[in-house]
């Protein structure tokens, strides 16, 4: 009995010995992994404009305090879009999954965009350069604009376990119950590129992705100065917005960005229109020769959410109607939005990097795997693009 | 016995004819839980089941008005105006007063067509793309292009429940839908108010002839239209806690190619709400093993663009195949022409002899 008894004690004692063992050698192996990951250099990566692929934004975003109720705010009062320009800043983080901190070697990420484009071709190049360069498994998921189609492919991304998975939503508000059925899968989040309702943030790792309110109202700022130089001593500067598709954040930024820092910024410049024809070019001539007809030489300046179809149906517009003066910004970097930088016609753009924008969640989801303290926004550089730079930008990335 | 043969033949091919859905979607889930990743399991086929839930419930309705040998153009704004009110009001009388009101928006607006159809005599295409066309103008000016979003507790609560597994493949809003689409299929194949849309698509003047009103029986036929697209949009709202202003533009392909892939014949008299749904449950299965295999968009749209074409294909030969052999016996034309092959050789022999 007594020699029974110590067989299996010690039967026991070489399992546990064994087991012990084997956890050691794989906590070496995660160790080693998080060492090798940790090496990996992404800085030497470059997007297609030879430009450093992934840039943070090196301003320090001044968060000022939420107001009461700003829906109770005028829409043209900056303060209006908190919710909004500063979602994410004051989050109240709920069931984010701890960091492996073993290392982004291996990992799967699934990358979840809105639709076809592009903009989201050169967006998920950047995605997979940074994947390839920390090895990391990236599946691409395009659900071409439609949410339920969205909505199954992440239910389908949660089928398939990924170590994270990294979405743009296809709408600010539908992004709460996304982020909220991946969260409670126990799937850390990324949420990337379109700023969602705050609520969203709560259920995330982090966003990254332009400062579309910033850059927008930085580039307000440059097409006021430039309408005030171009028609010095005007007490009233008639402007028009052609706007994003409605619904996603970029139809809110590209539009009361520049307007509600406008309102403070250059007084003397009042909307009369504003309309989403869409990004068809022939929809945007269709809009625009239509206010040039309402306002005639009052008008003079357009703010354009889109400087591809868009600018190039305002330009067919001003083409028909012979005008030349009218000052023209739009917010992107396209082929199309730099050869008309350069040509004179378009007065200044914004430098939004698409492989930048897909690079930069792919490098935080790396970063948040490799044990590093992430913050809860991360933003992409805002620079300006005049004909004065434009050069530097080329050749472009869409 | 080549008569036989011939028989068995027409026989095969009328019960492939008869079946295709079937054969389809038996085909499509073979492939994929064979060749897809990640297929066949529950998850997975919840969430097909979850996708195909929306389009399977309007569907129903535009197949009934398909057999009435018309068309809906308008299922798609319908979906989003009955999310929008579902949602919108939600805040203001709760979803007990606010889903009945989204779902009379519905049928109003299916009344609204059925009546132009029928007592204006315009086309069933140009009066739903004229409520098409007037209904994103109207969401557009409640909802100022904004989506219309609920993150409230009690919201989250009602969107986990529509959610939430009850059973393997069937959530509470898949469960709605099956009953609906077993409902409608009853209905329409067992009583005689359901066959009378086959008469009315079928044969207008036979059906007033059998004493059916078949205006009445079309504007029926919309309103339940208006009433299902509407009862899938709310419910895929408040499962998404959100309203979009654009949720339903893809409805409307997807569920008339599905309708036409089921069987439903254009020209009405024709077809079933079972057979959309299967129709409706083979290509999510299509969509979902393509999103498995990492495939892009372009191969889904290809491939629903193929199977479409190839039955619109074979539902022109199919018809220019009846329109041949209307009102003949084919075993009589088979007995005849084996006479005549006989008589011919016997003329033969008595020639040479």
């Amino acid at each position: 009995m007594k020699k029974a008894a110590s067989i299996v004690a010690f039967v026991a004692m070489a399992g546990i010995c064994a087991c012990g063992a084997f956890g050691q050698a794989l906590s070496a192996q995660q160790k080693a992994n998080l060492e090798a990951s940790l090496k990996v250099d992404t800085s030497v990566l470059k997007s297609a404009d030879n430009q450093s692929l992934i840039v943070l934004s090196s301003q320090k975003k001044v968060i000022p305090a939420r107001p009461a109720d700003p829906d109770a705010l005028a829409e043209t009062d900056p303060l209006h879009w908190y919710d909004m320009e500063y979602a994410g800043w004051n989050a109240k983080k709920v069931n984010i999954p701890q960091s492996p901190a073993d290392g982004a070697i291996g990992k799967k990420i699934i990358l979840i965009v809105h639709g076809d484009h592009p903009w989201t071709t050169a967006c998920t190049l950047g995605a997979m350069k940074v994947a390839q360069a920390c090895s990391i498994k990236l599946k691409v998921l395009s659900p071409n604009w439609d949410l339920a189609v969205q909505n199954q492919m992440i239910d389908q991304a949660i089928n398939e376990k990924p170590d994270a998975i990294c979405l743009i939503p296809l709408d600010a508000k539908a992004a709460v119950q996304q982020a909220r059925k991946i969260n409670d899968a126990g799937i850390p989040l990324f949420l990337f590129n379109t700023l969602t309702q705050a609520d969203a943030m709560n259920y995330c790792v982090a966003w990254t992705g332009p400062d579309d309110f910033g850059q927008q109202r930085k580039l307000a700022r440059v097409w006021a100065d430039e309408m005030q130089k171009r028609n010095p001593g005007a007490k009233e500067l008639d402007v028009a917005y052609v706007q994003h598709a409605p619904g996603g954040s970029p139809y809110f930024a590209r539009c009361w960005g520049p307007m509600s820092e406008l309102s403070g910024y250059a007084k003397t410049v009042k909307t009369v229109a504003k309309e989403a024809p869409g990004f068809d070019a022939d929809k945007a001539t269709q809009v625009v020769s239509d206010w040039l007809t309402r306002f005639g030489p009052g008008l003079k300046g357009i703010f354009a959410a889109d400087d591809s179809a868009q600018a190039i149906g305002i330009f067919e517009a001003f083409k028909k109607a012979g005008r030349t003066d009218i000052v023209v910004c739009a917010a992107g970097n396209s082929k199309q939005g730099m050869d008309l930088v350069k040509e004179g016609k378009l007065f200044a753009i914004t430098y939004q990097t698409a492989e930048g924008d897909g690079a930069l969640t792919i490098k935080t989801a790396a970063d948040w795997f490799n044990g590093k303290a992430i913050e809860p926004v991360r933003y992409l550089p805002q620079k300006i693009i005049t004909k004065a730079n434009v050069d530097s930008f080329y050749p472009p990335q869409w | 016995m080549t008569t036989h043969k011939k028989l068995d033949r027409s026989g095969a091919l009328s019960w492939v004819d008869h079946n295709r859905i079937y054969l389809i979607f038996v085909v499509a889930l073979l492939v994929m839980t064979a060749f897809a990743p990640k297929f066949f399991n529950v998850f997975n086929l919840t969430t097909i089941s979850k996708t195909a839930a929306m389009n399977a419930c309007v569907a129903i309705g535009f197949t009934i008005v398909m057999i009435c040998g018309h068309l809906d153009l308008s299922i798609g704004t319908v979906i989003t105006l009955a999310g929008v009110v579902g949602l919108g009001l939600k805040k203001y009388v709760g979803y007990e007063i606010s889903v009945p009101l989204a779902l009379c928006s519905g049928a109003l607006v299916g009344l609204v067509n059925g009546l132009l159809v029928t007592k204006v005599k315009i086309s069933s295409f140009i009066v739903t793309l004229g409520t098409m066309t007037i209904l994103q103008g109207l969401i557009y000016q409640i909802t100022g292009g904004n989506s219309i979003a609920l993150s409230t507790p009690d919201a989250f609560s009602v969107a986990d429940f529509l959610g939430h597994r009850l059973i393997p493949l069937v959530t509470p809003r898949v469960l709605i839908t099956l009953v609906l689409v077993l409902l409608f299929q009853f209905l329409l194949s067992s009583t005689r108010w359901g066959r009378n849309f086959y008469m009315v698509g079928g044969n207008k003047s036979t059906a007033w002839l059998g004493g059916i009103e078949a205006d009445r029986q079309i504007v029926v036929a919309f309103v339940l239209s208006g009433l299902l697209a509407a009862t899938g949009g709310v419910f895929f709202a408040m499962e998404s806690s959100a309203a979009t202003r654009n949720m339903g533009d893809n409805s409307l392909m997807y569920v008339l190619s599905a309708t036409i892939i089921g069987g439903t014949a254009m020209s009405g008299g024709k077809g079933g709400v079972f057979r959309s749904f299967v129709a409706i449950l083979a290509l999510e299965i299509i969509y979902d093993g393509i999103i498995l295999f990492g495939l892009g968009n372009e191969v889904k749209i290809f491939l629903a663009g193929f199977i479409l074409a190839v039955v619109v294909l074979y539902e022109a030969y199919a018809s220019y195949r009846h329109d041949r052999v209307v009102g003949q016996r084919s075993e009589l034309l088979a007995e005849l022409s084996a006479a005549g092959r006989g008589n011919r050789s016997t003329d033969a022999a008595s020639s040479r002899g």
